[in-house]
């Protein structure tokens, strides 16, 4: 049981080591064979052709936090979900199917008063 | 069950538990001593995929994935804006040391603690051999967490809302604040 | 598993679903007033729905008798969740009264504020009902998560966010401690259920880890409570949060801290005293000491009241040092941390509505601007002085009875450790005296200073809803204070089911 756990992740990690070689191995190739000629205009940013003005890093603008903040409660709420999705089976079977449902709605509705607040208060306008 | 150095270094679980632990904790050390906050978030995300690794390992298969999904996918995007929306310098090396005299009480507290805790490990546990065990199937898990810790289930989302509605309340602009 | 038990569950259902109401009220209605009321009528019909669970053998739709187990012994209403969860509520209710005249004074978000409140009161509740770590760990996470919230809301002043900003590192370093220590002692014990961990802590407490594990769990717990030496935090967020929040931090905040106390050190690790028996009897003893001597030299009232509570939670947790004593009577330290948790919370809360109704009209909170108080506002004076000398435990206000049973309880255990933290505990009081007495000469004794204007000071009105909190917890002093009996079935009542664990 335990091997086989190893062995499925195994089979993942081997995945990740080929697709490291292949992409090393592309550009490590590259890089052998290009000529080179370093200098001048080829290290400015490039920004639809225009000439760039100032640094690369600017401060962003708050509203930006606020997605990230409700994409961080949402992803935490989908990790909730996984589990119960495969034991919907479970429970159904010990004719509890109903208790497990309404469950995981009123967690879901909790979190959703939270959106319709988003909404309401206009802070996902985007101006 | 003992196990000598020899026997440890025998079993093809701890080379794996070795590749993914040495480069987990030099990119915790890289987190704490980079001088560009941006690199040190970067290294905290091999940081965190080391300990999902570890997660994976020890038969956590769920635990594992919430680390990739919450922290690597979500927390750390989270960490980036908010570097992003403040002022501070950006994408530049600058001396984030502490004077000397913080920095070695600090050194020495955690130098006591990492000492006391080490201590108290192998004392508890000293070179015994782990048991075998199986990987903790996630099916097992959701029927303890949605009968048994329905109120801490619940409750969680309490938490999820209490975050993003204070979080919300705090980060937006004021105009239309009624006073 | 069994049918759930919903009248168990009710004050917990009925908090939760203000939370929610408070929250839409304040989306779809304009008056702002609105969050609030929604917020004290939920509140005080779960006030009720614990009452109905409380007096359950004297009504007839009420059949089940004794206390009720849920979740195979993870969620337990007992005696002792009952008046935890009572005090909460009513700290809640008091906090939101003293709110509403405050958060008018300036630009707040209101409905934000009152949901928070109640979040934080429904953590506290459903933290005093776990009887295993997850829950409670979980529960705790909301009362703190809105604390960090609320601490920041004056969102323009920097002192309210450095107040956040600290409190809320601190606050998730303990956090950390916390989860670590409870991770080895689940490690060790294989456990989550205090019950379960009480019965296997004894075959693993010669396991240093075991020992460290626990340590931890009280650090944890212990910047919560902000008892000495994790108390750095707590003068600095008293003093920038605003002073409503502060009065929840003092009160929800840390007796939520003391709940997790309380029931980690009775509840999973009763059978090993001489772990955490030792280590607070140092922190109760450094508490006490510490924060009185600091309290005597401060101007701020709000960072005096700061300094006073990490005092007073020096106070509270002597009986717990106290049982470090072999075959100390645990059920007699336990109800006098409890008594006096109830009793501090009462005059505490009352303490802070007149403090912020004075620090709003007079403009300052230093104690300087606040001499002649009385001259201008005899009614504030007389209540502020009842509040400060009830915390110093003066007869026939609530506060002595609380010293009482803590003395009685500490010394009751009949061995050092109790005479020795009583005799710290004793030197203390007389300390205490000290700083609240101050206040009291300069709102009585001292002028007015020559800038303020009495006759404006004087045609300033108390807003309704506070006038009303501080006529309760008034009411509620006097009433304990003359007849401590009351409180003293408060505390017997929260420890009866100490004694079927046999201790």
């Amino acid at each position: 049981m335990l091997n086989q756990y190893y062995g499925d992740y195994l089979t993942v990690a081997l995945f990740i080591a080929v697709g490291a070689i292949l992409v090393g191995g592309a550009v490590g190739a590259s890089k052998l064979l290009a000529p080179k000629n370093p200098g001048g205009f080829k290290d400015v940013a490039y920004e639809s052709g225009i000439e760039p003005v100032g640094g690369g890093w600017n401060q962003s603008h708050i509203r930006y936090y606020i997605f990230a903040l409700m994409f961080l409660i949402f992803d935490v709420e989908a990790v909730f979900i996984f589990p119960w999705a495969i034991t919907l089976d479970a429970f159904q079977a010990a004719g509890r199917g109903v208790f497990i449902l309404v469950e995981m709605f009123l967690f879901i509705l909790i979190l959703l008063s939270g959106l319709l607040y988003a909404i309401r208060k206009g802070v996902l306008k985007w101006e | 069950m003992t196990v000598t150095i020899s026997e440890f270094f025998k079993e093809s679980a701890n080379w794996a538990f070795l590749a993914i632990a040495v480069p987990t904790l030099f990119a915790g050390w890289r987190t704490v001593t980079s001088n560009n906050i941006v690199r040190a978030v970067l290294y905290l995300v091999v940081s965190l995929g080391g300990t999902a690794g570890l997660f994976f390992m020890l038969g956590a298969e769920f635990v594992g994935w919430t680390v990739v999904l919450v922290y690597i996918g979500a927390v750390i995007i989270l960490f980036l804006i908010g570097i992003m929306i403040t002022r501070a310098p950006l994408g530049q090396e600058a001396d984030l040391s502490h004077a000397m005299n913080v920095k070695a009480p600090a050194a020495l507290l955690s130098t006591v603690v990492f000492g006391v805790i080490t201590w108290a490990m192998i004392d508890a546990f000293g070179n015994n051999m782990i048991p075998p065990f199986e990987p903790t199937a996630t099916s097992d898990l959701s029927l303890l967490l949605f009968d048994r810790f329905v109120i801490p289930f619940e409750v969680v989302s309490f938490v999820l809302l209490a975050a993003l509605i204070g979080g919300i309340a705090i980060a937006r602009q004021d105009e239309e604040v009624v006073s | 598993m069994d049918a759930i038990d919903y009248h168990a569950l009710l004050p917990e259902i009925i908090l939760a679903v203000t939370v929610l109401a408070t929250l839409l009220v304040d989306l779809f209605t304009s008056r702002k007033s609105f969050a609030a009321i929604t917020a004290m009528i939920g509140m005080f019909a779960s006030f009720v729905a614990i009452l109905t669970l409380a007096f359950c053998d004297n009504l007839t739709f009420c059949t089940s008798t004794g206390d009720r187990v849920l979740f195979g012994g993870s969620f337990v209403v007992d005696g002792y969740a009952i008046v935890l969860q009572g005090l909460f509520i009513f700290a809640g209710f008091i906090v939101v009264l003293m709110s509403v005249g405050y958060l008018e004074t300036d630009r707040y978000y209101e409905g934000e504020f009152y949901f928070l409140i109640v979040s934080a009161v429904l953590g506290a509740a459903v933290m005093a009902s776990s009887r295993d770590f997850i829950s409670m760990i979980v529960a705790l996470e909301i009362v703190s998560g809105s604390g960090f919230l609320l601490a920041g809301w004056r969102k323009g002043d920097a002192r309210s966010n450095e107040a956040s900003l600290k409190f809320f590192i601190i606050g998730v370093l303990a956090l950390a401690l916390l989860l670590f220590g409870v991770s080895l002692i689940y490690g060790l014990t294989g456990t989550q259920v205090f019950s379960e961990i009480a019965a296997a802590s004894s075959s693993v407490e010669d396991i240093a880890l075991f020992n460290l594990g626990a340590i931890f769990v009280l650090l944890g717990f212990g910047f919560k409570v902000s008892a000495v030496p994790f108390h750095f935090w707590t003068p600095d967020v008293y003093e920038g949060s605003p002073p409503p929040v502060t009065a929840w931090l003092s009160v929800g905040s840390k007796g939520a801290g003391f709940v997790g106390l309380l029931s980690v050190c009775y509840l999973a690790l009763p059978s090993v005293t001489e772990i955490w028996g030792p280590v607070l009897w140092l922190v109760a003893a450094l508490s006490m000491t510490i924060g009185n001597i600091v309290a005597i030299k401060q101007t701020n009232v709000i960072r005096l009241l700061g300094y006073s509570s990490i005092a007073q939670a020096g106070f509270m947790l002597a009986p717990f040092g106290a049982a470090a004593a072999t075959g100390a009577d645990l059920s007699q330290t336990f109800s006098a941390t409890v008594t006096y948790l109830v009793i501090y919370a009462v005059m505490n809360l009352g303490a802070f509505a007149v403090v912020i109704i004075v620090g709003t009209r007079v403009g300052s909170y230093e104690l300087e601007r606040w001499s002649g108080l009385n001259t201008w506002a005899p009614g504030l004076a007389l209540s502020l002085a009842a509040f400060f000398m009830s915390l110093a435990g003066i007869p026939p206000l609530a506060g002595w009875f609380a010293k009482f049973v803590m003395f009685s309880a500490t010394i009751g255990v009949g061995s050092w450790w109790g005479y020795s933290i009583a005799i710290v505990a004793a030197l203390n009081a007389v300390i205490a005296l000290v700083y609240y007495l101050k206040v009291l000469k300069s709102a009585f004794f001292d002028t007015v200073p020559a800038d303020l204007d009495v006759a404006t000071l004087e045609a300033g009105t108390v807003p309704g809803p506070t006038s009303f909190a501080i006529g309760l917890t008034a009411a509620a002093v006097l009433v304990l204070g003359i007849f401590p009996g009351l409180a003293a079935n408060l505390g017997d009542f929260s420890s009866d089911f100490l004694a079927t664990l046999g201790l």
